[in-house]
């Protein structure tokens, strides 16, 4: 459904991407995991037209989606739900998911999706008019996912989702992306937390110093002593 | 005569209000302070002129030159500031005086440099009178124009989807393309809301004084910016707060100041807003700007 092939990104003289390629299939969950400035951001952030790429290609469904603006990309079925939420704080809850919806389907049908949303989560219903900056971190994230579901899109992107919560709420948000999945979404999860990630995801890629270092299904890299030593601490 | 006195002030305020609106709309969404946004005031003037002089009925004159000042930022921003996109701060503001100081040229040598009379209709000089009160015609309606305009523009920006992603955007321009809204329409709306603003506020000047000129822009434009960062740079009711301010105390202090101190008139207000920014950098009710990593 997604490749990134022989991705490049640089910030001036940094190369913060020196090569990444990696493949998402329909419906699995993908983990791309690493330290801090590995590369893990710039990777989602090209994918989704935020970052330009230096070289290297991105594709979805076939089609070339690399130097597309995201807005463009958007439209398309891929959704990205940023780093650190970045909810709109003087925006209701109802605004932020109306504006999530709003350029994918007609009003009606963007009322309905809102609908889907509100029972996904009921806690978005509760704080329906309250503005996005009252909200405690877990909620603005729910509320992050919830605006980027509301396109109804093909395919997630989730940055760092685990970023700042409390250890229960990140069980609730990890719980919610099973769910999502279940219900045949496809996922590309960007985490710090490579235990966690590895957990829920089917397959993962290891990135360092921008370059991909390891990948395999979830259970391989698991048991592998690299990823043991390097990121689980054993 | 401290009844006209108030109405002139919240009058005068109004105008600064929809000028400061202006700039703080574009300012919020673009970083960009359009220092031509005077000049896009003139042009209204001028195309009020012209319609008259083709013998436009004066409400039509009035409409017509509206929709000149919003489709000329519409051109502007088109013309001048989207091949600048992604520019510096720095690049942007030199543009902004670069469109100013050509249009300025044009009106001076295309038109005249000096001012050109405007034929304002009788009845917007009168006045009516509630028992000892008389009111001017002209500043009453000044004061109607710019409540409604606020209250239409406030309903835009709270009720449409457009006017939602325009906060939204002010907010946090790269999540709002991410929500697949195109960053050209948002733009776009930005500085045709700012054009419709200078065009009912030249319309509101040039009522006032029945004359257009190639600078006639330059010096409510000046005290609008001043109202803009007194209010809080980029936030929008910071801006309508800043312009009523700054006129109500403009034209209090020109009716109580004493003959003696009269010509410093400026010079109090500027200090007053120095105070204002030492005790609030920020402005009165500053923008809300997500920090960003």
């Amino acid at each position: 459904m997604l490749s990134v092939e022989a991705l490049k990104i640089r910030y001036g003289e940094v190369e913060a991407v020196r090569r990444v390629d990696l493949t998402v299939d329909s419906g699995e969950i993908i983990a791309l995991v690493g330290a801090n400035g590995a590369g893990k951001s710039s990777t989602l952030g090209a994918i989704a037209g935020l970052v330009p790429a230096a070289s290297g290609k991105v594709v979805f469904d076939g089609v070339a989606i690399t130097g597309l603006a995201p807005e463009a990309i958007a439209r398309k079925g891929v959704a990205l739900v940023p780093e650190g939420r970045r909810i709109f704080a003087s925006l209701t809850v109802a605004d932020n998911l109306r504006l999530g919806g709003a350029v994918h389907q007609p009003a009606a049908e963007a009322k309905l999706r809102e609908e889907e949303m509100l029972e996904l989560f009921p806690i978005l219903r509760r704080y329906h008019r309250v503005k996005g900056g009252n909200l405690s971190g877990g909620e603005q994230q729910m509320l992050a996912i919830a605006r980027a579901l509301m396109s109804k899109p093909r395919m997630i992107l989730l940055d760092e989702p685990s970023l700042g919560l409390a250890p229960q709420l990140i069980d609730t948000v990890f719980d919610l992306i099973a769910e999502l999945r279940r219900k045949g979404l496809t996922i590309l999860l960007v985490e710090q937390n490579v235990a966690l990630a590895l957990e829920i995801a089917d397959r993962a890629v290891v990135l360092a110093n921008g370059e991909v270092v390891l990948s395999g299904t979830a259970k391989e890299l698991a048991s592998s002593d690299l990823v043991r030593q390097a990121y689980l601490g054993a | 005569m401290i009844a006209q006195q108030i109405i002139n002030a919240v009058s005068l305020g109004g105008v600064y209000a929809l000028l400061a609106l202006g700039l703080a709309i574009v300012f919020s969404i673009v970083g960009l302070i359009n220092f031509a946004h005077g000049e896009l005031m003139t042009l209204s003037g001028y195309a009020l002129l012209a319609a008259l002089v083709f013998g436009l009925p004066f409400p039509v004159a009035v409409l017509v030159a509206v929709s000149c000042g919003a489709l000329a930022a519409v051109a502007m921003e088109r013309v001048a500031f989207r091949p600048m996109r992604g520019a510096s701060v720095t690049s942007l503001l030199l543009t902004s005086f670069a469109v100013s100081s050509l249009l300025k040229v044009v009106f001076q040598n295309g038109i005249s440099a000096r001012p050109q009379a405007v034929a304002m209709p009788g009845w917007m000089t009168g006045a009516f009178s509630f028992g000892d009160f008389t009111i001017g015609v002209g500043p009453s309606i000044s004061i109607v124009v710019s409540a409604l305009a606020l209250i239409a523009l406030e309903v835009f920006l709270r009720r449409s989807v457009t006017g939602t992603a325009m906060r939204a955007a002010a907010e946090d321009f790269n999540v709002v393309r991410l929500m697949g809204i195109p960053a050209s329409r948002i733009i776009a709306t930005a500085f045709l809301l700012s054009g419709l603003l200078a065009g009912l506020a030249a319309m509101l000047w040039v009522a006032q004084r029945a004359s257009v000129d190639p600078l006639m822009g330059f010096t409510p434009v000046l005290k609008a910016f001043i109202a803009a960062v007194v209010g809080g740079l980029g936030s929008l009711p910071g801006a309508v707060a800043g312009g009523f301010l700054l006129g109500i105390i403009e034209v209090l202090l020109q009716a109580t100041l004493p003959a003696a101190i009269a010509p410093y008139r400026d010079a109090i207000v500027l200090s007053g807003v120095i105070a204002v920014l030492l005790l609030r950098p920020q402005g009165l009710i500053p923008a809300v700007r997500v920090q960003r990593s």
